[in-house]
């Protein structure tokens, strides 16, 4: 590249990153035209984590050169994090999957064969378990990763075609106690209010989230926030001091397991000084109390929660909590302006997510830190789509897509009719959810299962045993994915998919905001978009089990091309026709009116000019939430429609303590925590192939307290041994003031079989929302040896 | 020689420093600095590799609350003449 050419485009390079805070520099862009010639800028969402950044790939003679943010997003206003700027390298890996594979047998090897063999192999093996062991022998286990054009028309195969409710994701691992939470707490999923309110929030509660590593641009947000307003509080609750807790005007550091206590003890001091909002909860609370819903008087609640005084709390939590900070981080969260809490797997992944997640809700209902600018309860989801795709499109077992329990005759009737198949057709009993899928897989009971985009065989808790079904000869699996990974060494079909940019379709992040990916560049080899994978497969099975339903169920979108018109009729079908009437009705996000969008549309939004507002950004509020207006019933300006409170009230729940499933103990006496780095994601089949990040962080190690380290003789670099009932994983040691004293943390990411933490974790769940306690179970920590030379791993084809 | 584009932040009351700290690094320029302690910089590395080590030893300066990278092309990568396996030089970790 000429001298010139490459100052250029340094001034290119500080221009855009100077026009994000508005510092003038003494060039323009004018004298830079031309700077990119032959780059094309195609806009899309990241791939990598759920804030929903907002970017754009620069494309030259066909292939990805480059990324930059889009100023406009209200999402990330540009900024984007290393892991997001870096994604893009998968594009052109060469351990990308692309062509068909397949095995008759587990232990052989695989053989290319064409896509027509493969369709038609999927079809007769889903077409012979239906006929000879029934409809709920098959299943689907999808992802919060796969576009929602994906998840719906998977999961319209399975309920309207083959007629079973056995469709699930890998969001019941990481957001189910968070819906459980909306619903039981405000009577609809997903927050209501967004990101906009953390410019406005004087108070950010921090509880179960290492947002800085997790959700690294929001995070940005919030620590600028403060900066510039450093009367800003922010409060940071977590067994583990992380990157996090630098911005953290007082860290909570609980005993694993005690956050119930923690929030109740926050309740307490709130109704005891009084600091609740008498007119918000006589006006829209009520009080709930156990299975059977019971209201009860908010004399109940505060004889509840006296029973949290601040020093009995402070006694149960341990680590470095007084009853005073107790009292102090109440105050804080109560009489802020506007108080946003975050949280994510730290609450979720708890054998009581569900209570967790109402108690967070309790605090910002008793004290009006809610609806207002500033103010919400806001769970941060962790993939890219696993609101948009799963918890709304319909992609878990008990939910059909728009929110609709599969259990309500009249909301099944609702998606037969839109789908123009006999009522009757989509089962009334929810099938099988991720832990009782797997379990059904391990006896057997299910005979075909289509897993996609995710790797369950290192992503379930306990995987080794769930591994055992996978293994089994008589389970057939299709996986659909980008590259190898630690579930397709158990698959029979392996087919190989178009990946982000090389496919079209829509991601819905935390927000409640749907934003469009067009297609940018080719696949590579003969990968294939999902989309057409599944419409090729119906098509398939109609024919063998000689069904029209089957067809009619794709007949909308026959002969459509697969890179635009295909997906743009899915979308189109789901947001007119599914979503019409809906709390998340999406009618006026059409592809056209995304495709104009800096950053998507935030539902309820039922027409396009109102979605070119960017929809909306309070939900239930009149005067902001189409559907508050629509459905009011007095002159309040709040207006709480959900489908699960028939009061029309939000609940404020009475909820105890409630310890882990698992406990350390004499035998087992450390809790193991699991999370990420800020570098992978998830599995690592994506992020393990970027070698800068690779490089960065080549294997998982364990953390440990420095005294917890001191009594058993563990120097940093030592090879650990970490052993609970189920598993054992060597890993070596950092020996690091992060985890609290008698706690131990391990990355998930890894790939190597002994440093996969999911052989280790419990696979206890909770009940109400069945999302696995991963955060928290006994371990036993053993040093082995010195440091050892390491080899990063990651599964090939 | 991929070339990034970034907002480096810091508290108001650190800027000195950190602006003395970032002289260290050859591979950064400093563009432009703000009272509310934004700092431009453009990083132009010798490939992406460097580029993220470099965004890594940042983030680790004391005084450094974050690096938002706003702006990244990459082009030189995949002008280098090769076959799939050098475009962006990636390898297998396993063939490394
Ligand atoms: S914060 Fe998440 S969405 Fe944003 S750039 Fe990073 S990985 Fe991508």
């Amino acid at each position: 590249m000429a001298q010139t050419r490459r100052d250029f485009l340094k001034k290119t390079a500080a221009l855009s990153a100077a026009s994000y805070v508005g510092v003038h520099l003494p060039f323009d862009g004018t004298a830079l035209a031309g700077t990119e010639e032959g780059i094309t800028w195609h806009p899309g969402t990241c791939r990598l984590c759920g804030s929903g950044c907002r970017l754009e790939l620069g494309v030259k003679k066909g292939e990805p050169v480059g990324l930059r943010g889009i100023p406009g997003a209200r999402t990330n206003f540009g900024y984007l994090c290393m892991k997001g700027m870096l994604f893009w390298k998968c594009m052109r890996h060469p351990d990308r999957l692309t062509t068909p594979l397949y095995r008759e047998k587990k232990t052989d090897p695989f053989r290319k064969i064409s896509w027509d063999q493969a369709l038609d192999i999927a079809a007769a093996r889903f077409a012979d378990a239906v006929r000879q062991h029934g409809n709920d022998s098959v299943a689907y286990y999808g992802s919060g990763q796969a576009l929602t054009e994906e998840t719906y028309l998977f999961q319209k195969i399975m309920r309207g075609g083959l007629q079973t409710n056995n469709v699930e994701g890998n969001p019941r691992l990481c957001m189910a106690s968070a819906v459980g939470g909306y619903l039981t707490s405000f009577g609809a999923d997903e927050p209501i209010g967004g990101y906009a309110d953390m410019e406005k929030a004087t108070c950010f509660f921090i509880i179960g989230s290492n947002t800085a590593e997790a959700h690294p641009v929001l995070f940005r947000r919030i620590m600028r926030r403060k900066l510039d307003n450093p009367e800003v509080k922010v409060i940071n609750a977590d067994p583990r001091l992380s990157q996090t807790s630098r911005i953290a005007d007082k860290h909570l550091q609980f005993r694993p397991g005690t956050d119930l206590a923690l929030l109740n003890g926050m309740a307490n001091v709130i109704m005891e000084e009084k600091l609740y909002d008498q007119n918000f909860l006589s006006t829209y609370a009520t009080f709930r109390q156990g299975k059977e819903k019971k209201e009860v008087s908010l004399d109940d609640y505060r004889k509840f929660v006296a029973g949290y005084t601040p020093e009995k709390v402070a006694g149960i939590c341990g680590g470095n909590i007084t009853a005073d900070d107790i009292r102090q981080v109440a105050r804080w969260f109560a009489t802020a302006t506007g108080t946003v809490s975050l949280w994510t797997m730290g609450i979720n992944q708890r054998k009581r997510g569900v209570w967790a997640n109402n108690l967070i809700h309790n605090l910002h209902i008793l004290t009006g830190q809610l609806l207002k600018e500033g103010a919400d309860s806001l769970s941060l989801t962790g993939q890219p789509n696993a609101c948009g795709g799963v918890r709304e499109g319909g992609g878990l077992c008990h939910i059909l897509p728009g929110h609709r329990l599969v259990k309500k005759e009249k909301l099944r009737n609702q998606v037969e009719d839109a789908w123009g198949i006999p009522r009757g057709r989509i089962p009334p009993k929810p099938g099988y959810h991720t832990m009782a899928m797997f379990s059904a897989v391990n006896d057997g009971r299910i005979k075909a299962i289509w897993i996609n985009c995710t790797s369950p065989a290192q992503s379930l808790p306990n995987c080794d045993h769930y591994n055992k079904g996978l293994a089994r000869e008589d389970v057939f699996i299709v996986c659909t994915d980008i590259f190898p990974t630690r579930t397709t060494e158990y698959a029979n079909l392996v087919l190989p998919t178009a990946f982000h940019f090389e496919k079209t379709g829509v991601y819905g992040c935390t927000e409640r905001r749907s934003q469009l990916t067009r297609k940018a560049i080719d696949p590579p080899g003969d990968a294939r978009p999902e989309v057409w994978i599944v419409r090729e497969w119906a098509a398939r099975l109609a024919d063998r089990m000689k069904d029209p339903v089957i067809s009619q169920c794709i007949k909308p979108f026959s002969g459509l091309d697969a890179s635009y018109d295909l997906p743009r009729a899915i979308w189109t079908e789901y947001t007119q026709k599914v979503t019409k009437g809906r709390d998340n009705d999406l009618r006026g996000a059409t592809y056209e009116v995304l495709a104009r969008m800096a950053d998507g549309v935030q539902w309820p939004a039922l027409d396009e000019k109102y979605a070119l507002t960017g929809g909306t950004t309070k939900k239930f509020v009149k005067g902001k939430d189409p559907l508050a207006t629509i459905h009011s019933q007095n002159d309040l300006p709040y207006q709480f429609y959900g489908p699960a409170h028939p009061d029309r009230k939000l609940w404020v729940w009475l909820r105890p303590q409630a310890d882990p499933e698992e406990m350390p103990d004499a035998g087992y006496p450390f809790y193991l925590s699991t999370g990420r780095i800020i570098d992978h994601w998830h599995t690592m089949s994506m992020t393990g192939r970027v070698p800068e990040l690779l490089r960065a962080n080549p294997y998982a190690y364990v953390e440990i307290n420095p005294r917890d380290a001191r009594r058993l003789g563990i120097s940093p670099g030592d090879m650990v041994e970490v052993r609970s009932r189920r598993g054992v994983n060597l890993l070596p040691a950092k020996v690091y003031e992060g985890p609290v004293e008698g706690m131990v943390f391990v990355y998930w990411h890894d790939q190597e079989e002994s440093r996969m933490i999911n052989k280790v974790t419990k696979d206890a769940f909770d009940p109400g929302s069945k999302e696995p306690e991963f955060k928290i179970c006994a371990a036993t920590v053993r040093r082995v040896s010195g440091p050892r030379p390491l080899k990063p791993f990651l599964v090939r084809g | 020689m991929p070339i990034a584009g970034v907002v480096i932040t810091t508290r108001p009351d650190d800027l000195e420093a950190t602006l003395q700290a970032l002289a260290g690094f050859k591979a950064l320029e400093v563009h432009a600095s703000d009272a509310e302690g934004n700092i431009v910089a453009v990083l132009d590395t010798g490939s992406l590799d460097a580029m993220e080590g470099l965004v890594r030893e940042i983030n680790g300066v004391r005084t450094i609350l974050s690096v938002g990278l706003t702006y990244l092309n990459a082009e030189d990568e995949i002008e280098r003449p090769g076959s799939g396996e050098r475009l962006f030089g990636l390898r297998s970790h396993q063939e490394q």
